[in-house]
């Protein structure tokens, strides 16, 4: 049938029309004519429609009368056939209304069992479903309330019945929620588009009335829909809680029951049906209303946590409803609601949170317009009093409920105290109540102490250092706190949430005072009481609170703390954070710290030999081999016990650096006073080995940068060095009582840059004399000092040296440097011969004498002439720092020996800029250096060899005869004996330390030849040494490390070096280019396969490339 | 007050008998061995506390002569740029304390003790040394006296820093001025003249000389000198030590000199005097304090000698509830003494050089009257000791 066609719309000839079909369906009820007379119905137009309704409903309803089973597809087909009918038409007829009613309940019902829903398809009951929202929407306002008289009762009774046993039992949600529609539409209450009737107040109250005798069954039946199965969905539950709402509220409506029942008695003639028949009394109302509370807390509770923000909105019109229409009668019920209510003003999502809002605001003017003044209070007073009992019930909840009530009951709380504003400090002020509430936080927010992960992780300086600047680190890392009472998050931070909010509302010295005796009276509340005061100072300070307008009273926000107040209240707790029983909390065991750091000392170094191109990727190279050798560090077998104390340490530590940037924040400019105070104890912890400590800090020291509007860490410790610098120094003088003073150093250097340096140079001093006073205890703590020192010092004077160096570097690589040479040469091999003639004396002269113009050097110009140039701080630091390293060298401990490797390295590279200054100590250090070159730790051996690299690059000439000299005859007798006790030695060998000393030297050996250009004598004294172990007979990595010796070499030079590899072992046959040329005889040539051939192969292949081409 | 102070006296006496060696040796000091740490340094903290006051409520019975914790510095200030020759508070005026300090290089720094910073510097003496700089009382206005020989009288307020006025001495020496307020407008200014022995006064605004004070004796140098308004309703008085070591007490107005006593053998370094009591201690470059005192007729008494364990005195200031007496000594250390009898009561050990110059607060809140000292090591140190119940005192 074509779907667009002119709809019929003369009456007669649609009964022409539609006649015969009718009288097929009359005569043979199959689903074929019912399909056939529908679809003809389609082609009616309504107007039309409506005046054949009577004859098309009769053969249809027909069908359904027909006694006996009948066919489901049949009934299905005939009820959306009904549905169409009326759907497009109005029942204007009683007798129409009731029948079709009864009979359309009847095909819901199961045939046996009048009360029961049939055991039908799901189709058949939606489309049955369906077909009764259209009867009751189609229904006329003269009939429709006839519904509701006494007569009708059992009738209405048995279809609310039968829709709520749809709704409840049903599986599919549409047929769940379709019946609950239906009973809405039942009850004049539907909400859809459609027109409906709107009834009088008498009519009104004749429908409460009747519907009061199913109140009961309703509730019941919907309280169990809504509490029931989670898995429902949303839409059924929002369905139900309509039903609920508006049923509740058409009964209990308080204007209906103020007008009063009608006096009159039931007629007679209802006989049985006037038992069913309820009368509104007071006492009914009263009973009714506390059985109703039982309910809607049931209901409440299950969905004010629900997870659909639709239900919870919901709930909130509910309340809204309830609260508007019958907030007399229900009585008891008010309580429940408005702490619903109440409890969703925080909720997550902000449509739920906006309409909660309004309504409370609806509410509250609703109280106050009502009845003259007394009604507002009489609301506050009602919250005030939940306020007061739900406070006193906090612990107890908190103890015993579960994560979803207790975030509920916690919800509830916050919401009390935003409705309530600034009323909320009577409330505190009473000393009981307070005690509670705070019991309640320090019992919940007890955190877990467990985790061993914690007290393990450790940060290393050196990582630290590297990546000053970078955010991503600290970012990357802030640990989440576990609970040991909870496990949601929105418990959290609904917990800091109330916290802020009394914060806000209450007396700031109050709370403080408060919560600071909790913090001192035992250190099972301390963190917990932290928290808390962390986020009542930022409440106070206005910070992360929700301060919509729905506060009630007085009009004026009226939030107490003013700035002065606040900071008084921040010095105080401040000043408690930072005590020192407080804040030197043990945060890691002795012995963990002994076993990582000879860990780290002990994890092999690696060829750092050849990437030994400047101070930037030594450093580097090193943090990259520190960092996994962190994951080797064992947990230490100390007992449980104390991990729990370290990690609570860690814990309490954290969360008083949270609480110092909280304070900053609260703030903000006005914290820079108390940066006198407070930048000394944060920078003491950003230097702490507990990774998350140090983190903390950091995080910490950004916040209060930018609270205090600094741009970054740098400025923040610049600008406050002075502060700093004053506690580092008075500090210094007490090791023993502050040994943490070094630290906070290490931390300003590694953060900060040159223009630090006039204010730290007073300190080195310090810090030198320190050292000086006591070598045998402190040597090792302020060793790490000097080192941060020269670190940075390394970076922030970075020698010109090294970067003529790298671009020189780069240049040897790229570019035939023979042409340059020759050019060079020429043009040096005129200067000098005119410089022999005596030309151009004084140009040359006056060339040579200008000192290359460096950053640091322009100020000391200014001296007069006759002063002897005083030296730039910087260097004249370091010049300190390596006159002591000299002595440091030679200490008894090897971790000191190491550092103190390490330190003159970067002395060296600072103060290669002024070699004049360089030399003499190079001349004082050499003696302890040759004593770590020759014997010493293979670790030393190792390190003492970059230190003479370094060195190497400036003072060549100086070192290079001493190293001939002093240095490479020890070394290479030493290698050459042991290389054949190596080659026979089993694999225990390479536990000795022999090995290891051999290793070493091999390592470091190349890269020593490289630098300091050696003479071919040592060359080759070198090469002899070292030629055994290219045998593949000798341990595989001391193979390694003797490659990287001829590595070297062959860099140094090339043409020698292929030449005696070839000399070992030579691959192939060169066939001269011309037969007149003799050929080429190498003793190597034509050798079998010995122990040094795979090696020199390989040496040649990778060195020689193309030799190794041709070999293959 | 009496018993109290008498109490402390022993209690807090330290005991100085170690560390005698040159001060020129500057690692031989800061061993600490007067200070040796005791069971009661737990309340050694970050230098906002008072330790050392604190301490008072943990004596016990028999701690007489005990060994208690060295307090620290409550803060340092740094960045003078060079040894701080003199130091005044200025406490009364506004809500900030200020410090002002004179260099070697000349600055005059204005340290603000709230923030802790310099507030402002200002350079009038033209690179020379500052010996004296003061504030005057009743306008606020700062005056300093330069080895540039100049006095110079500053206007500071509003953010301005120039010179308003000044005043040509002709003395090269180190001698620092001495201001008496006559009254609201008036002022005299007593100060060592070009002459080798001579002390001039002038009057200011105007400038108008007052007179010049030439002792009859050849008494070297003027090293030192005090001017002031006795109670007696006399003249104003003027106290001078000069360089043989002597003591003399002029009458301005009748221009003579009024008594002589011989204090030292070597030079008068310094000298203090109380109006309250009238009396006066003097240092030297010797190994002791000499006290003295005015009788009723005008006459100076020597009493006794307060032998110190070092040589050399820089100043000495005596606190404005005359309870202690603080010296700067040439042994890097500021000794603190009882002011009734110069009873030895602590050593204040921080600086690593000469300590030049000692000044207390004059702070209306006596829990913030601090004792600053200015050392050559370009540091102030800031102490806070025995503040606590000096008001119940």
């Amino acid at each position: 049938m074509p779907p667009v066609m002119a709809q019929i719309n003369d009456p007669k000839i649609a009964f022409a029309y539609l006649r015969p079909a009718c009288v097929l369906l009359t005569r043979a009820p199959t689903v074929t004519n019912v399909e056939t007379l529908s679809g003809q119905l389609k082609e009616v137009n309504d107007a039309t429609l409506q005046q054949l309704q009577e004859y098309v409903l009769f053969p249809l309803r027909f069908v359904l009368k027909v006694p006996g089973p009948k066919d489901e597809k049949l009934v299905q087909s005939v009820a959306e056939a009904v549905s169409h009918v009326l759907e497009n038409t109005c029942v204007q007829s009683w007798e129409t209304l009731r029948e079709l009613l009864s009979e359309l309940c009847l095909c819901l019902c199961s045939p046996t069992d009048p009360g029961k829903p049939a055991d039908t398809s799901e189709e058949l009951k939606s489309s049955v479903l369906r077909c009764l929202d259209a009867l009751l929407h189609a229904a006329y306002g003269d009939i429709v309330f006839k519904l509701f008289e006494p007569v009708m009762l059992p009738g209405l009774g048995a279809a609310i019945s039968l829709l709520l046993a749809l709704a409840e039992k049903e599986k599919c949600r549409d047929v769940q929620a379709a019946a609950l529609k239906c009973l809405q539409s039942l009850t004049l209450q539907c909400d859809c588009t459609q027109e409906h009737v709107v009834p009088s107040t008498e009519e009104r109250c004749a429908m409460g009335r009747t519907l009061a005798s199913f109140l009961p069954g309703i509730t019941v039946a919907v309280a169990r829909i809504i509490t029931g199965d989670l898995r429902q969905g949303h839409a059924v539950t929002i369905r139900a809680i309509k039903v609920m709402s508006r049923t509740v509220g058409l009964v209990m409506e308080d204007a209906q029951i103020r007008a009063g029942e009608p006096s009159e008695t039931p007629s007679a003639d209802l006989g049985r049906i006037a038992q069913l028949m309820v009368l509104r009394t007071p006492a009914w109302v009263k009973s009714t209303a506390g059985k109703l509370s039982v309910l809607l807390r049931k209901i409440i509770s299950c969905t004010s946590s629900h997870l659909h923000w639709r239900v919870r909105l919901e709930m909130v019109e509910l309340d809204n409803h309830l609260l508007a229409r019958c907030s007399q009668s229900l009585g008891e019920c008010v309580g429940p609601l408005l702490e619903a209510l109440v409890g969703a003003v925080n909720d997550e999502e902000p449509r739920v949170r906006k309409r909660c809002e309004g309504v409370l605001c609806e509410v509250s003017q609703r109280n106050q317009s009502g009845v003259a003044g007394s009604s507002a209070q009489t609301f506050t007073d009602v919250l005030s009093e939940n306020l007061h009992s739900l406070a006193t019930s906090l612990p107890r909840l908190m103890r015993t409920s579960d994560d979803q009530k207790k975030l509920f009951v916690l919800n509830v709380f916050l919401g009390y105290l935003k409705v309530l504003g600034p009323t909320v400090s009577v409330v505190l002020n009473s000393a009981a109540h307070l005690e509670r509430i705070s019991k309640a936080l320090m019992q919940v927010l007890e955190l877990d102490v467990m985790d061993v992960h914690i007290v393990e992780e450790r940060s290393y300086a050196v990582a630290i250092e590297t990546s000053p600047g970078s955010q991503d680190s600290y970012a990357a890392h802030i640990q989440r706190k576990h609970f040991l009472y909870f496990t949601d998050e929105k418990i959290f931070s609904a917990l800091m949430e109330i916290c802020r909010t009394l914060g806000y509302y209450g007396n700031i010295y109050l709370l403080t005072d408060h919560f600071l005796d909790l913090y001192q009276q035992s250190s099972a509340y301390r963190r917990q009481a932290a928290m808390a005061l962390n986020e009542i100072v930022r409440g106070a300070a206005g910070i992360a609170v929700a301060t919509a307008g729905h506060g009630l009273g007085s009009p004026v926000r009226g939030h107490s703390a003013s700035r002065e107040d606040l900071k008084v209240a921040v010095v105080s707790v401040m000043e408690e954070y930072t005590s020192l029983h407080n804040w030197h909390l043990i945060t890691v065991s002795e012995e963990t710290e002994r076993d990582r750091q000879d860990q780290q000392l002990l994890s092999p170094l690696g060829l750092l030999s050849i990437s030994n191109n400047n101070v930037a990727t030594n450093t580097k190279a090193n943090s990259l081999q520190v960092i996994p050798s962190s994951s080797g560090a064992p947990p230490s077998s100390s007992s449980t016990s104390t991990i729990h104390q370290l990690n609570s340490n860690i814990w309490q530590l954290c969360i008083q650096l949270e609480g110092v940037a909280h304070f900053a924040q609260a703030l903000g400019p006005d914290f820079r006073p108390l940066l006198m105070t407070s930048l000394y104890p944060v920078l003491e912890k950003a230097g702490e080995e507990t990774l998350l400590v140090s983190q903390a800090a950091l995080g910490c020291m950004r916040h209060v940068s930018e609270a205090c509007g600094y741009d970054s860490l740098k400025e923040l410790i610049n600008d406050n060095s002075d502060y700093l610098l004053n506690d580092v120094s008075l500090n210094l003088q007490r090791l023993g009582q502050h040994p943490q003073a070094p630290r906070v150093l290490t931390v300003m250097l590694t953060h900060s840059d040159c223009s630090l340096l006039p204010l730290v140079g007073d300190v080195v001093q310090d810090v030198l004399t320190a050292l000086d006073l006591s070598y045998a205890h402190t040597a090792a703590l302020f060793c790490s000092v000097l080192h941060a020192l020269m670190k940075a010092l390394a970076r922030w004077f970075p020698s010109s040296r090294a970067k003529t160096r790298e671009s020189a570097g780069s240049k040897h690589t790229s570019s035939p440097e023979d042409v340059l040479d020759i050019r060079h040469y020429l043009l040096d091999l005129r200067k000098q011969k005119e410089l022999a003639e005596g030309v151009g004396i004084e140009e040359d002269d006056g060339e040579d004498l200008v000192p290359p113009p460096t950053q640091c050097e322009d100020v000391d110009d200014i001296g007069g002439p006759d002063v002897k140039v005083e030296l730039p701080a910087h260097l004249s630091t370091t010049k300190d720092v390596m006159e002591r390293c000299v002595h440091l060298l030679s200490d008894p401990c090897l971790r000191l020996r190491l550092k103190a490797l390490d330190v003159l390295e970067l002395c060296v590279c600072v103060l290669s800029e002024r070699e004049d200054e360089l030399l003499p100590l190079a001349h004082r250090c050499w003696p302890a250096l040759l004593q770590r070159l020759t014997a010493d730790d293979p670790l030393a051996v190792l390190r003492a060899f970059r230190v003479l690299c370094t060195l190497g690059e400036t003072c060549g000439d100086f070192l290079r005869r001493r190293v001939s000299k002093e240095v490479l005859p020890k070394l290479s007798s030493s290698l050459v004996r042991q290389a054949p006790i190596s080659a026979k030695a089993g694999p225990v060998y390479t536990h000795t330390l022999a090995y290891k000393l051999q290793l070493a030297v091999l390592r470091g050996l190349g890269s020593l030849c490289l630098r300091l250009n050696l003479g071919d004598a040592d060359l080759d004294a070198v090469c002899e040494a070292c030629l055994p172990y290219l045998s593949c007979r000798q341990p595989i990595r001391l193979q390694e490390a003797g490659r990287s010796v001829f590595q070297h070499l062959i860099r140094v030079d090339p043409d020698a070096f292929w030449f005696t590899l070839n000399e070992l072992h030579c691959p192939c046959s060169y066939v001269p280019p011309h037969p007149d040329l003799r050929p080429v005889r190498l003793s190597g040539m034509g050798r079998p396969r010995d122990e040094y051939s795979d090696n020199v192969l390989r040496l040649l292949r990778e060195e020689f490339g193309s030799v190794g081409e041709a070999a293959s | 007050m009496n018993t109290l102070f008498s109490e402390r006296d022993c209690v807090f006496y330290t005991g100085t008998s170690t560390g005698s060696s040159s001060p020129l040796n500057g690692g031989s000091f800061s061993s600490g061995a007067c200070f040796q740490s005791s069971p009661l340094t737990a309340s050694d903290n970050y230098p906002k506390q008072t330790a050392f006051g604190l301490l008072a409520a943990t004596r016990g019975p028999n701690d007489r002569g005990m060994l208690r914790p060295a307090p620290s510095p409550i803060y340092t200030l740094r960045g003078a740029g060079g040894p701080l020759n003199t130091l005044h508070f200025s406490c009364k005026g506004g809500n900030t304390p200020l410090l002002f300090s004179g260099s070697g290089k000349g600055a005059i720094h204005v340290w603000n003790l709230n923030t802790r910073r310099a507030e402002k510097t200002v350079e009038g003496h033209s690179g020379h040394s500052v010996v004296w700089v003061g504030t005057l009382r009743e306008t606020d206005a700062l005056i300093s006296q330069g080895r540039d020989m100049q006095v110079c009288l500053w206007d500071l307020s509003e953010g301005r820093s120039e010179v308003t006025d000044s005043v040509w001495t002709g003395s090269v020496g180190f001698c620092q001025c001495s201001v008496l307020e006559t009254s609201s407008s008036a002022r005299l200014l007593a100060f060592a003249g070009h002459q080798t022995e001579e002390i001039k006064i002038i009057e200011l605004p105007g400038k108008t000389p007052v007179c010049t004070l030439v002792p009859d004796a050849k008494l070297g140098m003027v090293m030192c000198i005090k001017l002031w308004q006795p109670d007696s309703g006399h003249g104003p008085l003027l106290l001078a030590g000069y360089e043989d070591g002597s003591l003399l007490l002029w009458d301005v107005t009748q221009r003579s000199a009024l008594s002589r006593v011989k204090a030292h053998p070597e030079p008068v370094m310094c000298l203090t005097f109380d109006l309250r009591c009238l009396r006066g201690v003097s240092g030297s470059s010797e190994k002791q304090l000499s006290a003295w005192m005015l009788d009723g007729q005008n006459n100076l008494q020597l009493q006794d000698n307060v032998a110190l364990v070092n040589p050399g005195v820089s100043q000495l200031c005596v606190r404005a509830d005359g309870k202690l007496l603080a010296s700067a000594g040439w042994d890097h250390r500021v000794r603190i003494f009882g002011w009734k009898k110069l009873r030895p009561l602590a050593v204040l050990q921080y600086h690593t050089d000469m300590v030049l110059s000692v000044a207390f607060s004059d702070h209306q809140d006596p829990g913030h009257r601090l004792l600053a000292a200015g050392s050559k090591d370009h540091r102030i140190s800031l102490w806070s000791i025995y503040n606590e119940g000096a008001d119940t005192g």
